[in-house]
Order: structure tokens, then sequence, then C-alpha cells
């Protein structure tokens, strides 16, 4: 799995590609924690281009929002189509995050000038 | 079922008098169409002019009674949805043929064996499930609309057809875009009747560029404001000569009305997922019913409107009750020859315009069925080569003219070879496809790729629904990673997976500790701060992505066995 990170509009664009499983998501979350931890707390997952999604990925999604919770910062998530908008449903997730449609809404809502 | 966002009436509702009226007008134009069969084989049978009116008539009074057996389900009679009755090339070749060896008498007897022989066929349906999957019944419907695009296109670039002059172009051009901007870009009235306001604006463009058939407008002038129709002067007679082309032709219908039929039901229910096989078998017994009616009527065999259930598709309304405003129109014109012999003489061009724009609808959803399954190389060579024996005999006439007498109905009609093709290859290729198949996974890790590749591949072989495949990818990894992970496996983890057309089940054994799948999620503190948290979510998610899951234990070994509808 790689993970793309960049700026956008003041908020932290994270582009996770490839599976999510046991063997990355530590790795996967681990890195957007440390981003959170460095200052970016208004960040932008960006999930189009993940194949696959365990429990373990999961776990991770969970873990970095209660970082970002921590920070008083915001997160939204984007590319929940197909696939994983199944699993974020039967896993009762889709309630759980801010999901919009597009990446540039997803930044509309958490950036600096978003609504609170 | 679930009405499509695109129906505006479905089947069961019931749309104002206004609309039900102008819209059974409108599908009874498409229906006159066909009448140009009938009229074939009363001229070759050298029938009076003043006959063929009376036969006409009758014709009429058939093709009502056939579209309401249809409409309704009476015991094992019917397939309940508006599916007209239309006269059809498929009885062309062999009652040409009775007429002339026989005369009119043997056309209506040989018509009424056949009509017979296609009832009989209804009860086997059941039995031909396994030869007849859903991409079989995708190819069938689009070569419905290929066919009869094409025959229409004949009709006016045919060979034997008069030369097609500027004019008849722009009044076909001026007929299809008048229907098509209607169906596209307009809402309500508009676009629940663009064809029959396509058909009048078409008329009124051959009338001003002058391109109607004199003789056609005479026989209108001709024919009488109000007749009854005479019924009981036909006789009948049998030639066990023309059992076989015949039979083959009622084999023929038989088909088309099991992909007009799988049209009805998947226009009306936008979670349509397979071909349900009770409305089928009901609309086959009607269709065969509708043909012995026709015999002893003494008519032509009748088949199921392939073009008025398109059209259907196309304006939004699919309504139970059009049938029966389509029936009491055709009752009406049995009464009134004259508006026969007006809708007789349709122009050409406004014919096929309006053909074309009804089939349109056809052809996708042939398509959209054929792409709803996962297709290996034997399933897309069956489709492909099927297709192209199809297309071959309609490009290729002299095919068919080489071929005996007794195979004429099978080589001369598109529709017939490409089934017929795809039958064989299917039944051919089915040597060597296991139900049944298994995956070992070894070592200490999982292999996502070798499980997807099984079942990708698995599911091809099936002709599976991509979706329960993707399901099915996904529990099976998520419990691979699980276990391999939490619960000290060992040895391999055997996976086997069973398939028909209406079960996926996937059991996955191992050696080890068992696997909790539990009814309730645990709650997000428990997923972020425990092991066991992370551990029960795999269980849960693994429960819910299948329709039945369930974890046994004998002798220290797992059996996880997940069920997919399918």
């Amino acid at each position: 799995m790689e993970v793309d990170i960049r700026a956008a509009d003041g908020v932290a664009v994270v582009e996770p590609k490839g599976r999510i499983d046991s063997v990355t998501a530590k790795v996967f979350g681990e890195r957007v924690c440390e981003l959170v931890r460095g200052g970016d707390n208004r960040v932008v997952i960006d999930l189009a281009n993940v194949a696959y999604m365990s429990s373990a990925g999961f776990r991770s999604l969970l873990i970095v929002g209660k970082t970002i919770e921590q920070a008083a910062g915001r997160l939204a998530l984007c590319g929940v189509i197909g696939e994983l908008k199944r699993l974020f449903e039967i896993g009762g997730f889709s309630q759980l995050f801010v999901i919009c449609p597009t990446r540039a809404e997803c930044i509309a809502k958490v950036g600096p000038v978003g609504p609170q | 079922m679930k009405k499509p966002p695109d129906i505006v009436y479905g089947l069961e509702e019931v749309p104002p008098p206004v609309v039900t009226m102008l819209c059974g007008v409108q599908h009874v134009g498409l229906i006159a169409i066909n009448l140009v069969y009938p009229l074939l084989v009363f001229r070759i049978a050298g029938t009076p002019a003043n006959a063929v009116v009376d036969l006409i008539d009758t014709g009429m009074l058939v093709l009502a009674a056939g579209t309401v057996l249809q409409a309704l389900r009476v015991g094992p009679l019917g397939s309940g949805f508006m599916c007209p009755s239309v006269f059809t090339a498929t009885y062309l070749g062999p009652a040409s043929a009775a007429a002339k060896l026989g005369g009119l008498p043997l056309v209506f007897g040989m018509t009424i064996f056949a009509g017979f022989l296609e009832a009989a066929l209804a009860p086997l349906l059941n039995r031909l499930r396994p030869i007849f999957p859903p991409e079989i019944s995708g190819l069938v419907i689009f070569m419905i609309g290929v066919s009869a695009s094409v025959a229409g296109l004949r009709l006016m670039l045919g060979g034997s057809a008069v030369p097609v002059t500027s004019a008849e172009w722009s009044v076909a051009a001026i007929t299809l875009a008048t229907t098509v901007i209607l169906s596209v870009w307009t809402r309500g009235m508009a676009r629940m009747l663009c064809a029959l306001i396509g058909v009048a604006i078409g008329y009124v463009a051959a009338g001003i560029a002058g391109t109607f058939d004199p003789a056609q407008g005479a026989a209108v002038g001709a024919a009488a404001w109000v007749d009854v129709p005479q019924l009981g002067r036909v006789s009948w007679s049998f030639d066990a000569g023309l059992a076989v082309p015949f039979a083959i032709a009622a084999l023929a219908a038989a088909m088309k009305a099991l992909g007009v039929i799988t049209i009805c039901q998947r226009t009306n229910d936008a979670e349509w997922v397979r071909p349900d096989l009770s409305s089928i078998k009901g609309g086959v017994l009607a269709d065969g019913a509708a043909t012995v009616l026709s015999g002893l009527a003494g008519s032509v065999g009748t088949s199921t409107a392939s073009a008025n259930v398109g059209l259907a598709a196309v304006t939004g309304v699919s309504s139970r009750r059009i049938a029966y405003a389509i029936a009491m129109i055709l009752v009406l014109l049995a009464f009134v020859p004259k508006f026969a012999a007006a809708l007789a003489s349709m122009p050409r061009s406004v014919m096929v315009a309006t053909l074309l724009f009804s089939m349109s609808s056809v052809i996708v959803q042939g398509i959209q069925i054929m792409s709803s399954r996962l297709l290996d190389a034997r399933r897309s060579l069956t489709i492909a080569l099927s297709i192209v024996a199809g297309v071959a005999v309609d490009i290729f006439p002299a095919i068919a003219e080489a071929a005996p007498p007794a195979a004429g109905p099978l080589v001369g009609s598109a529709l017939v070879l490409a089934t017929v093709t795809a039958l064989g290859l299917n039944l051919l290729f089915r040597l060597g496809v296991k139900k049944k198949v298994g995956l070992m996974i070894t070592g200490e890790s999982t292999d996502p790729e070798t499980i997807e590749t099984f079942f990708a591949r698995s599911g091809r072989a099936w002709g599976a629904r991509p979706d329960v495949i993707s399901r099915a990818v996904f529990g099976v990894q998520q419990l691979a990673e699980t276990i391999f992970e939490n619960c000290s496996p060992q040895g391999p983890l055997a996976i086997e997976a069973a398939f028909d057309e209406f079960n996926l089940d996937v059991r996955v054994h191992y050696q080890g500790e068992p696997l909790e799948l539990p009814d309730a999620r645990p709650t997000d503190e428990e997923i972020r701060e425990s092991a066991d948290g992370v551990r029960r979510l795999a269980g849960f998610l693994v429960r819910r992505n299948a329709d039945r899951a369930r974890a046994t234990l004998a002798r220290g070994r797992v059996t996880i066995h997940f069920h997919f509808d399918h």
C-alpha cells in the first residue's frame, strides 16, 4: 500500500492506494496520526483507490478519527464508493464519519473557511 | 417488484383514462405494422380482396384476445404483463409454403398445430433453465432488437424494395427526430405519447412530401366505415410434410416469448436479477393459445410484441390497463375497416423510424442482461459466435437460400439461428465446468490475490453475478486474515465453494481456535482499544457480509459456512 499526502487549501489530503488490511493498516494509521500530531489537524482521506479494507483498516480509521478529535481538528472521507461503501454500511461506519461525494466538497467541509 | 424510476405508470398502476386510450392507440399503430405478414400470406394463397378484409378483421379480434390472455394470469395461463400479441415474421416462411401447397385451409390447420406445440413447450421450460442462463436470455433479447431493426430497414433498403426517394428519407428523419426529441427532452404526456406524435407528424410530412402509396390510398377509400367481421367461413387441413418447419417456428415463437417477457419483467422491476420462469411459462402458454385461436378463427401465427414492450420501456407506461385498452381498440378496428386500412397504409418511412425507435430499448436491455454476469472464455465465445451466426444470415440471405427447405425456418431467421447456436454451444461448453471448486491456503499469511483469482475464475465459469462474487471474496479474505492473525491455525485453510443459479455456498475449514461471528457490533472504543474488539468486528463484518453465516466446531476442526443468495 502507498500513502500519498499533499496539502490543499490548508487541508492535508491523504490518499492511500491498495489494500488496508492487518499488514498495512498500522502503517497507514500511524502516518496520518503523525501528520495530525505535527499540526495538520484538518484532514481529508480519499479512499477512491483502496481496493480492500478489512476490520484492521476500519480500526485505523477510528484511531485517526479519535486523534483528530483530540487535536480539535476535522476529518472527512471521500471515495467511499462501490464495495467499500457497502462495507461502511454493514459495519455501521457510514454515520460515524463525515463522508462527501467529492474531494473538493471534503476540503470545503474541513477547510479553514468551512462550516464549523 | 420495485418500480424503476423511469417508469411513470407501472404494471399495477392505473393511468388517467386519456393517457390509457392514447397509449393504446400508440401501441395499436405499432401492432398494425405487422399486418403485412397475414396480408402477404393471403396474397400468396390468391385470396379475393373482399375476403382479405374479413380475414384481417378476424385477425384483429384474435390479437385482442391474445393481448388479454397475456395480460391476465388465470391459473397457468398468461404472463400478467402488458405484452400485446402481434402477427410475426416467424411464421411467414412456413405459412407461405402452406399457402402455396394447400391454400388457406392448410395455413390455418398448420397454425393450430404450431400453437398447440408452443403451448406444450411451456411446462418444459423449467427443465430448460440450466441450458438457458441469463446471458443467453440477454442474447435472445439483443437479437430480437437487432433482427427486428434489420427487418424494418430491409423494408426500405432491401434488394426487392422500391428504391428510397430523398423525400422518404426526409419523412423518416422527421418521424425519428420528433419521437427521439419528445422521448429525451420532454416529460409527461409528450414523453408518454412520443411514438404516436412522431407517427402523426410522419403522416403529415408524408402527405406534404407526396410519399403515400396511391394503391394504399385507394384501399383506404374503398374500405367500409362499419362492417361486422364474418367468422365461421374457414376450413382446416393438415400436411405432415410441413410439420417440421411449423414446429421450428413454434419453438422460435416460444424463445421470442421468453425474451420478450423477460424484458417486461426487467422493465417493471428495478431489482430484477434473473428471468422469472413462472410468468414466462404463463406467457408462452398464452402465446401458444393465441396462435391456436388464430388458426381456428382463420388467421396466421401470432407472437409476443417486442416493439410494444420496448415502447412501454421508453415511454415509461407499462401499466396492465394499456393492454386492455389495446384489446378494446383492436376490437373496434375489426368493426371499422376504414381505420384498419388507414393503419395498414402507414408509409414505410414512418413505419421504419417508429420501429427503430422502439427497438432501441430492446437492444440495450439485451446488452445489459448479457453484461450482468461474469463471463469466461466459454461464455464469451457462446455469445460472440451466436451473434455472428445470427447477423450472418441477415447480411447474407444466400445462406438461407442454399439450405434444405426443412431447415428454412432455422437458418432463415437471425433470431432463431443465434438462439439455437447459443443453446448448442452452451451445452457443449458445460462439459468440464465444475459446480464445486476448492482452494487451499497455506503459510502464515494470507495471499489475497490467490483468493481473488480463485473466485474471479470460478465466477466467470459459473456466469455468476459480479456483486455476489465480490462479497464472497471479501468474506474469505477477511476471514483468512483474521484466522491467521488470531486463531493459531494448524495447517492450511481449506476453502470450498459450490454454486447454482440461486445459491453460492462457501465453506472454510481449519484446525485451530474457533472464531466468533457476533450478531452485535463491538463499540468504537472496543475496536480502537483491544485486539478482541478488532477480532469481533471481523466476525461481525463476515456475518453481515453474507446472507447467512455460521461457525461449527467438530473434533477441533472449525467450519465457517457462508451462504449468499444469488
